[in-house]
């Protein structure tokens, strides 16, 4: 289900993980060790953006941050984007960061 | 003794516990409030989940690397300073020995696993 | 400032290090026979910097909802390896084996 999102304008490699952060499958240009530490990087990180929502959340006493839905970390050519439990890597210069970003909040509420 | 009692024993140190890493319980000792002492437990816990990610990073690409696992972290501000070793945090006023907080926890913290649950 | 030649005199220095506000590794010396190297001193710069910087934010937080003072601003942060542990404030750091870090002469070398 979760291959069609490779189909996407820069999107080379779309994996979903479990909770405790093992991959549960993937496709794209990774190989399977390399899908495995990209779950293992977006697991750890979307902890790492909870925890400091949380935070945000308990000085500024606003709603609204959390819990955090997904998160973009935007480098120099390529981007990861992840929402719920999927996470892909995009290439900057094809990719429409909106775009991808609405498949995977539709994709990851399945 | 425990080490939250051994802790909050020592000269300087003002309050000491420790956390769930699920996030949801918390214990502590000390001279802060329940309330304050839960968003310690917060800050603490969000921090360790950093440095521990930081350091299983630097074990991929730099194997020989002598940080990972990480054991804990220690933050310092000009009167205060954190200590943190697995799930247990202290708080310290700058008087207080940094080295005798990190040795008491070192030690008694030496077995700890370093799988966050 | 304390250069780094009077940091690798520290007990147990395995190497010290300046690095830029962003993280970028700068002057370091680095002790003979160890298995550090320039590009792991780069990221673990990177590692002090963000790890300051999420500690500011909570420095910061901390001190408003509390009314406390003397978090802010952060001075420094130390990561306690399995075998190593750094310790960092502002530019610089320095690396000591576990075995041997006196936390407190470190801080007051790179304070001084």
């Amino acid at each position: 289900m979760i291959k069609r999102l490779l189909a996407l304008d820069g999107v080379q490699v779309i994996c979903l993980f479990r909770d405790d952060g093992a991959l549960v499958e993937g496709y794209g240009v990774l190989d399977e060790s390399g899908m495995v530490r990209l779950a293992h990087f977006a697991h750890e990180y979307k902890r790492m953006v909870q925890a400091n929502a949380d935070q945000l959340s308990m000085f500024t006493q606003m709603r609204g941050w959390t819990p955090p839905r997904g998160w973009i970390v935007r480098g120099a050519g390529a981007s990861v984007c992840s929402v719920g439990n999927l996470v892909c890597l995009v290439e900057n210069r094809e990719a429409s960061l909106n775009e991808i970003m609405n498949e995977l909040r539709e994709a990851a509420s399945y | 003794m425990s080490l939250i009692d051994e802790l909050v024993a020592l000269h300087g140190v003002f309050a000491a516990g420790e956390y769930s890493y699920r996030g949801d319980r918390f214990s502590y000792k000390g001279h802060v409030s329940e309330e304050h002492a839960r968003m310690a437990s917060i800050m603490c816990r969000a921090t360790s989940m950093g440095v521990h990610m930081q350091a299983d990073i630097m074990a991929g690409s730099y194997p020989e690397c002598g940080v990972a696992p990480a054991g804990g972290w220690v933050v310092r501000g000009p009167q205060f300073t954190v200590c943190v070793m697995a799930n247990v945090f202290c708080f310290l006023d700058n008087q207080a020995s940094l080295n005798a907080v990190m040795s008491i926890l070192r030690t008694r913290l030496a077995d700890a696993s370093s799988d966050l649950i | 400032m304390t250069d780094l030649q009077t940091l690798m005199k520290l007990p147990g220095a395995l190497a010290a290090f300046e690095f830029s506000d962003r993280g970028e590794l700068g002057a370091h010396q680095i002790a003979p026979g160890g298995k550090l190297d320039a590009d792991s001193l780069d990221l673990l710069c990177h590692v002090c910097v963000a790890n300051i910087a999420i500690a500011t934010m909570q420095a910061r937080g901390w001190e408003k909802v509390t009314g406390a003072q003397g978090f802010y601003p952060i001075q420094g942060f130390t990561l306690v390896g399995f075998e190593w542990t750094a310790v960092a404030t502002e530019n610089r750091g320095v690396v000591m084996a576990n075995e041997q870090a006196d936390y407190e002469q470190a801080y007051a070398a790179l304070a001084g």
